[in-house]
């Protein structure tokens, strides 16, 4: 990122190729739409580009991708995109809480580990992240327990969380 | 806070961290964790995990099956950087006012002998050496994903609870929430042209823009779709522009409609 924010635009290109299937992918799940994903990723890295300093610290690929998050939930709930600068709601800007472990996933390892879990955490924690809507919405939906849902929601992010404790691929 | 209120809300963390609490409860949980401990450290054990689930929708490498972005992407991105940064050295390099040519002359030898000492001594080494190890990382990962991808979409095309429709050339199979297209003697499409995938969710009578895809060269493409195969009444595939379509422009070439 040091040579991006120098704007040495080999940099910025592998930048682009290492993390452009992650941004694109999180827009195409969210959106199922080829062209609005392409359109959220093109959006992405010229913000990128044009405003390298939004970046701070931490976990680079995990930001980038809750900003793709972000900008294809806008485009999912047809608001106008926010500020790239403007963390998720569920994303304080204390980067001490990063797991710099986490910082090289493997997205085969996460597909497993997540499909290692019951489908009744499973399933919440995928329409919470994916499909953009509430806890509340997931547990009205569902015909579930608003508390069960958030039980089924912690306790499938603490089993992930052990499953990848073991995946990291530095 | 008593204990039951207590545990409530570290379930209301881990929702908070998963990033699907609206704004007024999110808020709540962010005025909590400024003062409780335990909290913060259950923030802080589930947000490394909440933040993983976005790499389960990495997309595929290019020529692999599955999923991939449009190789029309990068370029038309990276013309729009080369762009922005021309104008910028075009603008450095016009002097205010002109020098003597013997000055020029001068500057120039010095300037490019200091870079040359500069840059290939240190920092191109160092950029090289950087750039090589980047591209090993990279692609001893790549092979890794690859080889767990395929061995995951192996065991549930062959589970015995997977539903298979077949279409010409191939089969939509099914199985869970997920949804594999399985294609086999497929035609390479026509040049500038790709297969697009579409899905109808359940309820709608509007096809869906999925992935774009290409089989290999013996007519080859087994990949899941990113969409929920509970939700979706039926899938298609037909050949569109590269890039895809938002709506399908020719008749589709495989329909199959699911249970």
């Amino acid at each position: 990122m040091a040579l991006v924010r120098a704007r040495d635009a080999d940099a910025f290109e592998a930048l682009y190729d290492g993390y452009h299937r992650l941004v694109y992918g999180v827009a195409l799940r969210i959106l199922g739409d080829v062209p609005a994903a392409e359109d959220i990723t093109q959006g992405v890295f010229l913000k990128l580009w044009s405003s390298p300093d939004l970046y701070r610290s931490g976990n680079f690929p995990a930001w980038l991708a809750r900003v793709a998050r972000n900008r294809a939930l806008d485009v999912l709930r047809g608001k106008a995109y926010r500020s790239v600068s403007e963390l998720p709601e569920a994303v304080p800007e204390d980067d001490s809480l990063e797991d710099v472990a986490f910082a090289h996933l493997d997205a085969a390892k996460v597909r497993d580990a997540l499909a290692q879990l019951p489908p009744e955490q499973r399933d919440p924690i995928e329409q919470g992240f994916f499909g953009g809507i509430t806890h509340d919405e997931i547990a009205r939906r569902s015909g579930i327990p608003l508390g069960t849902v958030k039980t089924r929601i912690r306790s499938g992010l603490r089993k992930l969380r052990d499953a990848l404790d073991g995946a990291v691929t530095v | 806070m008593n204990l039951d209120a207590h545990d409530a809300m570290l379930d209301d963390v881990a929702v908070y961290a998963l990033g699907a609490m609206a704004p007024a409860d999110a808020r709540r949980v962010r005025e909590h964790l400024a003062t409780c401990a335990d909290c913060r450290a259950e923030y802080a054990a589930l947000r490394p995990a909440a933040g993983a689930v976005a790499y389960s929708a990495e997309a595929c490498e290019s020529g692999q099956n599955g999923p991939h972005v449009s190789a029309l992407l990068k370029p038309r991105i990276m013309r729009e950087i080369r762009a922005s940064v021309a104008p910028a050295v075009a603008q450095r390099a016009r002097p205010g006012f002109v020098w003597p040519a013997y000055l020029v002359a001068a500057a120039c030898i010095a300037i490019a002998l200091i870079s040359t000492i500069a840059n290939i001594s240190v920092g191109g080494q160092l950029k090289t050496a950087q750039s090589e190890l980047e591209a090993s990382r990279l692609a001893a990962g790549q092979s890794a994903r690859a080889l767990d991808a395929d061995r995951t979409t192996i065991a549930d095309l062959t589970s015995a609870d997977a539903k298979r429709y077949p279409v010409p050339n191939g089969a939509v199979v099914a199985r869970g929430g997920k949804i594999y297209l399985a294609m086999h003697d497929m035609p390479a499409p026509p040049k500038g042209k790709v297969y697009q995938a579409w899905t109808l969710p359940k309820g709608s009578k509007t096809m869906a823009p999925s992935v774009t895809f290409v089989p290999d060269p013996r007519g080859v493409a087994v990949f899941a779709l990113p969409q929920d195969a509970r939700a979706t009444a039926a899938v298609a595939i037909s050949v569109e522009p590269d890039g895809g379509s938002k709506a399908p422009t020719t008749k589709p070439v495989a329909v199959a409609a699911l249970d």
